[in-house]
């Protein structure tokens, strides 16, 4: 066996399991009732603030903890207990994406969020009053 | 209707001229494309000329747009929807540059701006190289400028041009107000446009952005010549020639890279200058393939062993450019990236795009002409049956199954077929396996990246899927056919899993590299010149393990750390062992050693940054979740000073300057404390007095069978007045930072951060949290309470017993305000709400007068930053409502080394500027 053959498989041998490893590793986008039923495995859920619930942050009790209600894209709620001081601009956010786990409670507990922001990059061009 | 209307103030000859630029731009570029291929089939000098002057014209024309463009943002015509969307007139006239830039038009233009400028040097530099290679940068500007054009191919809206009025836009066309004249100064919203996001006013924002376009562009030099070198049959020769722009472009994508972290870092409240987001990662990756395709180039110059490798590095860097490219820029990532652009329907565009290059790489590949034939006609079926039946995904994969087969195929052909073995101590061996551990990790790289890809191609395999798992029960097969990969959840920990060990590959490489010859090296010699560096290597190894407490679990680590100083070590040293002190040829030592100083400083500053600011009262966060961190952040009341790592830290207060609101914070020394024998301090609910004067030691436990006896008996009182215990107090001043928050009402606040530099470390801080609308009084704004006397409220700090409610009419007082007048006092007992030994008084005050409240005095207690006043009082019913004093939540992290990586930064860029000129010089004499 020549030492290119060996090198060929061997690099072949890391990049799969490189691949099986990037895989195993990724997490899943799950709603909130997915997410439910397998409490304490780690999903990203993808939704919207519930405004009819308060946004309860007590800095002052804890300064990393933000608690409020969230609804998926399925329409289900949930509360919300997310491990980070309150993101400023959490009231105008169009989306919401978190990243943690239900607990048996029917608690989600994130670890951290993504926001989207209706105006951050792609506000759309409204120009329409006036007329 | 028609354009009967005269419209007035809009400047619309601007958007004329840069519609008619943009197709001059086009149409360039296409006769250059046309006429250098022309010249390189029939090498007719005639086609030369027709082809330069094609060129030139299309440089012009992009100048062109430029222009046009910055002038319509200087002079803020906000009748165009680029300038309206970016920019304002309130914002500096300095980041105006930054507004360019900010939309993907102008950063396409950034990107076709640069390509023309390399395109021309080519032209100027090439020689016999400039007919291939230059015909395949007209093709790229083609492309470009399709991005630019905004037209529409078969309903397909294909990129999108700045130069629209609003009111030409889609879905604004034919509503009633684009027909009033003077609509622009009818409409409110025209008077100033939507401005810049605050993020990226910032000068690293100026300057981040063009070096990476710059770097981008570059990359393409290597592929262009790689396929002139297929298409002219020169398999070996367009090595030399691409070899120093290869590594130009090496230098100015890793220093335009860098300048991203450097911007995240100072400017950005991530935390830290990289964050594995898909944007960054999505920059780095061609760059680790722009190296290997360097050192790969530096290999077969010499001797032609990896030929095809070369080619495949050179073609793929590029293609990773574009796909990097429609990562961002098509909204793909959407949910997976804080910044990415949000698609704008470029799409299609983009994907015609990077799938063209693709078949353009594949086919030059092919050196045999039947086999090319047969790609290019399978291709062209499988791309008009995809958009005729619309069925792209499978269309898209098989187009990538046999491009990847095809490929396969090409690289068994004679041409790349190999001269022999290598030794296995030579340079060109060890290159090679490195350039392969780049490639991997790229691949790792983009891969765990691409999770929302790969749901929108599996998302057509539904059903087989489905089914799959019906049958077999398969769980994999269940989540496939779901469709919803989402990245790692703890994406640093994932990506540092597997780069750690491509890294420490690389690191060894990189530091006997430079020791091992071309050919053969020799054994004794190569040993006896490493061997300091292998000691230097593991005494620095040892000095750190020891300093910053590495333990047995992060041995990966530990490794990574020898492998990188070994690697900088070696490097520095090759300088005076080897080269003698000459610093022309130190270019590649420099480049190197930078290199693993920027892994050094990346590794110990990531691997031992930590949040000195902690929170320490109220519930436990771990035991909510225990993936939950306690140490995050702090709240600092105004005034109040508290330890905070190695400091006090102070609270002043805020101020604004500007749209910026600056949060004043001073930072003293911590001396330890002196006690006395006799003094008495508490700890929790018990007392203790000294036995000696002393110094206190860090922790209260050590001291005390020491230092300290335990009060058996005492007061209520005594444990009242009794300090607690505490180690340290503040001492001198010694620095102050002002971490600030933008105020921006379109774009949301944002915050940035303030960090105090060290040589050996940083200081970073930056506010998390803080409410912008604090009263005057340096209070927060109130909350009211109302209850009845013998209630009790609980607030989030502390507990309130309503005693009772006195009305005071005595004499003195009566006399003062006059009969009308009544004056209540509430007596209420307080408690920290987290101590039920602290107990305080309040006696807040309220003046009635015909049962209108005409005045009340409030009632403070410092001690736990809360401030009552009394609002209403009905009988026994009152209104109270409570204070917290003001307070921000800051975040703070130090960063220990992060100096190391700035410092290899530099290095990095100055050593390969000295390596490529070196090159230049050196091929200039010869």
């Amino acid at each position: 066996m020549k030492r290119s053959h060996i090198i060929a498989l061997v690099i072949i041998a890391v990049a799969i399991a490189a691949l099986i490893g990037s895989l195993s590793d990724s997490s899943s986008y799950a709603s909130l009732s997915e997410a439910f039923e397998q409490p304490g495995r780690e999903f990203h859920v993808v939704g919207t603030l519930d405004r009819s619930q308060p946004i309860v942050y007590e800095p002052s009790v804890n300064s990393s903890l933000t608690k409020f209600s969230m609804v998926d894209l399925n329409g289900k709620k949930c509360n919300v207990n997310l491990a980070m001081a309150k993101p400023n601009d959490l009231e105008r956010s169009e989306r919401l994406v978190l990243i943690g786990q239900a607990d048996a409670d029917g608690n989600f507990h994130a670890k951290d969020m993504l926001l989207k922001c209706p105006s951050k990059y792609n506000e759309e061009n409204k120009v329409t009053a006036g007329i | 209707m028609g354009n009967s209307v005269t419209y007035i103030g809009e400047h619309a000859w601007a958007g004329e001229l840069g519609h008619l630029l943009t197709i001059l731009s086009f149409a360039g570029a296409l006769l250059a494309l046309v006429s250098y291929t022309l010249y390189t089939q029939t090498n007719e000098q005639g086609w030369r000329t027709v082809a330069r002057a094609a060129f030139r014209v299309h440089s012009l024309a992009i100048i062109g747009i430029v222009v046009t463009l910055f002038t319509m943002l200087f002079n803020h015509w906000f009748a165009y929807d680029y300038v309206w969307k970016h920019s304002n007139t309130e914002m500096p006239l300095r980041y105006i540059a930054s507004c360019f830039w900010e939309g993907q038009e102008g950063s396409f233009l950034l990107w076709t701006f640069w390509t023309m400028v390399l395109g021309n040097i080519l032209i100027w530099k090439a020689k016999s190289w400039e007919g291939p290679v230059v015909a395949v940068f007209a093709l790229v500007q083609v492309f470009l400028a399709t991005m630019l054009l905004g037209i529409y191919v078969f309903d397909v809206r294909v990129g999108s041009s700045p130069f629209l009025l609003i009111r030409e836009l889609p879905e604004n066309l034919g509503l009633p107000w684009t027909n009033l004249p003077d609509y622009l100064t009818m409409i409110p919203q025209f008077k100033d446009g939507r401005g810049l996001n605050p993020l990226l006013q910032n000068y690293w924002m100026v300057i981040h952005p063009p070096t990476l376009f710059f770097g981008f562009a570059s990359t393409f030099i290597p592929f262009a010549f790689a396929i002139a070198g297929l298409w002219t049959k020169r398999y070996k020769e367009w090595m030399e020639p691409a070899l120093p722009y290869t590594f130009f472009g090496i230098a100015v994508l890793g220093t335009g890279i860098l300048m991203g972290g450097a911007w995240a870092y100072e400017a950005l409240s991530f935390g830290g200058f990289w964050a594995w987001d898909p944007v960054e990662n999505a920059s780095l990756v061609p760059w680790l393939t722009l190296v290997g395709t360097g050192h790969l180039l530096l290999i077969n110059k010499r001797k032609d062993t990896s030929i095809f490798t070369a080619f495949f590095l050179a073609l793929l860097t590029f293609l990773l450019v574009l796909y990097s490219s429609f990562l961002t820029r098509s909204g793909v990532l959407g949910d997976t990236s804080v910044h990415s652009f949000t698609g704008e329907g470029m799409l299609p565009g983009l994907l015609i795009f990077m799938l063209t290059f693709v078949m353009v790489a594949v086919a030059a590949l092919n050196t045999d002409k039947g086999n090319r034939r047969f790609y290019v006609a399978i291709s062209a079926v499988i791309f008009v049956l995809g958009i005729a039946l619309q069925v792209y995904v499978p269309a898209i994969l098989l187009f990538g199954a046999v491009s990847v087969s095809m490929a396969v195929t090409a690289s068994r052909a004679g041409e790349f077929r190999r001269a022999d073995e290598e030794e296995l101590l030579s340079r060109e061996f060890w290159l090679f396996i490195g350039s392969l551990v780049l490639l991997l990790s790229a691949m790792q790289i983009i891969f765990s990246t691409s999770m929302p890809v790969f749901n929108l191609l599996l998302a057509p395999f539904h059903t087989m899927f489905e089914s799959l798992h019906d049958a077999t029960g398969w769980g994999w097969a269940q989540d496939l056919a779901k469709a919803k990969l989402a990245p790692p959840v703890e994406a640093k920990a994932h990506y540092n899993k597997w780069q750690i060990p491509f890294a420490f590959i690389i690191s060894m490489l990189v530091a006997i590299g430079q020791y091992l010859r071309y050919k053969k090296t020799d054994k004794k010699k190569f040993f006896r010149e490493l061997r300091f560096s292998l000691i230097g290597a593991a005494a620095i190894t040892a000095l750190c393990v020891w300093w910053l407490e590495y333990k047995w679990v992060e041995v990966n680590l530990v490794a990574l750390l020898f492998a990188t100083s070994f690697a900088a070590l070696a490097n520095a040293f090759y300088i005076p062992m080897v080269l003698k002190g000459n610093l022309t040829k130190a270019g590649p030592a420099i480049a190197h050693t930078g290199f693993a100083l920027v892994l050094l400083g990346a590794l110990i500053s990531t691997s031992r940054q930590h949040e000195i600011s902690r929170n320490v009262k109220g519930p436990v966060l771990s035991y909510l979740n225990k993936d939950f961190n306690d140490s995050k952040e702090m709240l600092l009341y105004v005034g109040d000073t508290v330890p905070i790592g190695d400091y006090f830290v102070t609270y002043n207060g805020k101020r604004q300057d500007g749209v910026n609101l600056y949060y004043d914070m001073d930072y003293f020394a911590a001396e330890p404390r002196r006690f006395q024998a006799g003094d008495t301090v508490r700890v929790r609910s018990m007392l203790f007095r000294a036995k000696d004067d002393h110094t206190a030691g860090n922790i209260f436990l050590v001291d005390q069978p020491i230092h300290w006896e335990p009060l058996e008996t005492f007061t209520r009182q005594e444990l009242w007045y009794a300090r607690n215990w505490s180690a340290r107090l503040p001492g001198a001043k010694e620095f102050a930072l002002e971490p600030l928050v933008q105020l921006n009402p379109r774009f949301g606040n944002v915050a940035e951060p303030s960090t105090k530099h060290w040589a050996d470390h940083d200081l970073y801080t930056h506010v998390r949290y803080a409410k912008l609308d604090t009263a005057a009084d340096g209070f927060m704004p109130a909350r009211l309470y109302e209850k009845n006397v013998g209630d009790t409220i609980v607030t989030p700090t502390c507990v309130i017993l309503i005693d009772s409610i006195r009305t005071v009419r005595d004499s003195v007082t009566l006399a003062r305000l006059g009969p009308d007048f009544t004056v209540y006092i509430l007596n209420m007992r307080v408690r920290d709400l987290y101590d039920d030994s602290r107990w305080f008084e309040a006696k807040p005050v309220v003046i009635y007068h015909d049962d209108q409240n005409v005045g009340s005095k409030g009632f403070d207690i410092p001690e736990l930053n809360v401030k009552f006043d009394l609002a209403t009082v009905k009988g026994d019913h009152v209104g109270l409502n409570v204070s917290e004093r003001e307070f921000v939540i800051m975040q703070a992290i130090v960063f220990p080394g992060i100096n190391i990586l700035w410092i290899g930064c530099i290095l990095m860029a100055l050593g390969t500027f000295v390596a490529v000129r070196q090159r230049v010089r050196g091929k200039r004499k010869s």
